[in-house]
């Protein structure tokens, strides 16, 4: 990468400007100690609610202390707004009060399902694109909202296969849910690597596509391959750096978007703090040079 | 829809694949397994994590098989996977091929509850002067209450749990007599959910405290009961949170 620098060892005077222009992490326990010693420079953390709703223990003291230094956006991945059966109201109540005493910034889930029959599967399973399921979407997306007094944004799925039900693209799909209730959304730029090459669709198509008015959020992850000889998939995985092919799609994304909130989402084999701090800093400078050329653009 | 897609995912069941787009049948396993892949590897990994003595006493290998039939048959039923896995030791104590290690039920239940009290809420404790004050300025001490954290609870087994437990955090394993019951105090230590390994009085005095009898009433009857070391182990492990005298009007 040929972009300008910041200073990446800031360790003090963050402004609330920094949520806005610095990249965040996912936060994970290995980590909490070397945050609270260093203070990197990083604009916001981001948790997964289904972690944090002890009454008790290491996760939620540490999450609070490193609340009281940082922004935090809270990723929920397990209220199932996909599934077929009506919201599980225990669980919001859950995360409804999660967000009350930590004030995230954001808060999104995923298009996705994950419970039926008092079962919780424990993956983002996918749903079919089509009118039942999107009414069924918006209706909990609806419900969501009301229940979090907030604007929610809706994550773009990582999927491995398309079903024969589905009558509409997931763009269209995505679109329609955004216009009907109002939700942002979440463009996770390695769910789009993943699923296009799993469909065998064009990334830079589906970004062209995408309803990129409603964006509030980026993700970037990395992602491995299963070389089976039957029909090799992109996996989702959340355990290796963001891949070159991501890190293009997103600069392609950001001439859609212009400067975007970007979380680097690590959640497996977990490297040293520093090295996720770096591909922060890589986001930082693509942004950077994205604001740069807007105000350019303004000049001209 | 999701009925049968679940079902294929947990039973390997072929009713959905007619769902899925694909070239061929091959296709389509391949496609649906990377779903049930995700959820069994993720379950088996967070099962590890809550049991790992006993995932060290039957080997990683033979406990992710055992966690495979387990995930099967009793999936977690809320999306908070920390607190999965409670029904773990009652399918071991029915699992065939464990009915070697009758012990192991027992380990798995001694991990779950210690990960439950982590996830619990802290208390804050009494400090030595305060429980000092408490009986110097006590008019009749055998008439205080004293309150344990109300997370607190007792387990006996008629197995070692304790020792295993504590061997398996060891390096070199030390050997333990797996046949002695034991008893068991768990309550939360700073952050985290601990034990003691303790005597059958005491069990009998700190179950009485929790169920808020006087001292008077606490104390087991029994020769061997010593009222001021265990007392002076409950100081330690800092597990008093309450010291409060029973007024003479209401006994």
């Amino acid at each position: 990468m040929s972009y300008s620098s910041n200073n990446m060892s800031k360790a003090e005077g963050r402004s609330p400007s920094d949520f806005d222009t610095l990249t965040g992490i996912s936060l994970k326990p290995a980590y909490y100690q070397t945050i609270l010693n260093t203070l990197p420079a990083v604009g916001f953390f981001e948790i997964h609610a289904e972690n944090y709703l002890s009454k008790g223990g290491p996760a939620r003291h540490y999450l609070h202390r490193i609340r009281e230094q940082y922004s935090i956006t809270v990723h929920g991945v397990g209220l199932s707004i996909g599934g077929e059966v009506s919201l599980n109201q225990d669980h919001l109540a859950r995360v409804s009060q999660l967000l009350d005493e930590i004030q995230p910034t954001f808060f999104s889930e995923h298009l996705a399902w994950s419970s039926h029959d008092n079962a919780f599967l424990n993956d983002l399973l996918p749903v079919a694109y089509d009118e039942d399921t999107l009414q069924r979407v918006c209706e909990h997306i609806d419900q969501l909202q009301t229940a979090l007094k907030r604007q929610v944004l809706i994550e773009n799925p990582s999927t491995y296969f398309e079903f024969e039900r589905s009558d509409r693209s997931e763009i269209d799909f995505i679109t329609a849910m955004a216009e009907r209730t109002g939700c942002g959304l979440l463009l996770d730029v390695n769910n789009v690597e993943v699923s296009c090459f799993n469909q065998q669709a064009n990334p830079y198509e589906y970004l062209d596509a995408f309803p990129v008015k409603a964006v509030q959020q980026i993700h970037l992850a990395g992602h491995t391959l299963d070389q089976n000889p039957i029909t090799p998939l992109k996996i989702d995985s959340h355990d290796e750096p963001v891949s070159g092919l991501v890190w293009n799609l997103y600069q392609h994304t950001l001439t859609r978007t212009g400067d975007c909130l970007t979380l680097i989402e690590r959640d497996g084999n977990l490297p040293p703090l520093d090295e996720l701090l770096a591909e922060a800093h890589v986001a930082n400078s693509i942004r950077d040079h994205v604001r740069q050329e807007r105000i350019n653009e303004l000049i001209v | 829809m999701n009925s049968s897609f679940k079902a294929a995912l947990l039973n390997e069941t072929d009713d959905f694949s007619h769902e899925v787009k694909a070239n061929a049948t091959e296709e389509k396993a391949v496609r649906l397994n990377v779903y049930r892949n995700n959820i069994f590897m993720s379950l088996m990994d967070a099962l590890a994590d809550i049991f790992p003595v006993t995932q060290r006493l039957v080997g990683e290998d033979f406990f992710r098989a055992m966690a495979r039939e387990f995930i099967r048959h009793h999936p977690p039923k809320t999306p908070v996977i920390s607190e999965y896995g409670d029904e773990l030791p009652d399918f071991l104590h029915h699992f065939e091929p464990v009915q070697s290690l009758p012990y192991l039920a027992d380990v798995a239940a001694l991990e779950h509850n210690l990960l439950m009290l982590t996830n619990d809420q802290e208390h804050s404790t009494l400090e030595h002067a305060e429980i000092a004050a408490a009986f110097d300025n006590a008019s009749d001490p055998s008439q205080l209450r004293l309150s344990l954290p109300p997370n607190s609870q007792i387990m006996t087994s008629p197995f070692a749990i304790g020792s295993i437990y504590q061997a398996h955090h060891q390096t070199p394993m030390t050997n333990v007599i797996v046949k002695n019951s034991e008893h068991l105090l768990l309550s939360k230590s700073d952050l985290y959910g601990t034990f003691h390994i303790i005597s059958k009085d005491e069990s009998v005095f700190f179950s009485a405290l929790l169920q808020h009898k006087p001292l008077e009433n606490a104390v087991p009857n029994s020769e061997t009961f010593d009222l001021g070391a265990t007392l002076a182990k409950l100081i330690e492990w800092k597990l008093l949170t309450h010291i409060t005298e029973i007024s003479v009007l209401k006994r």
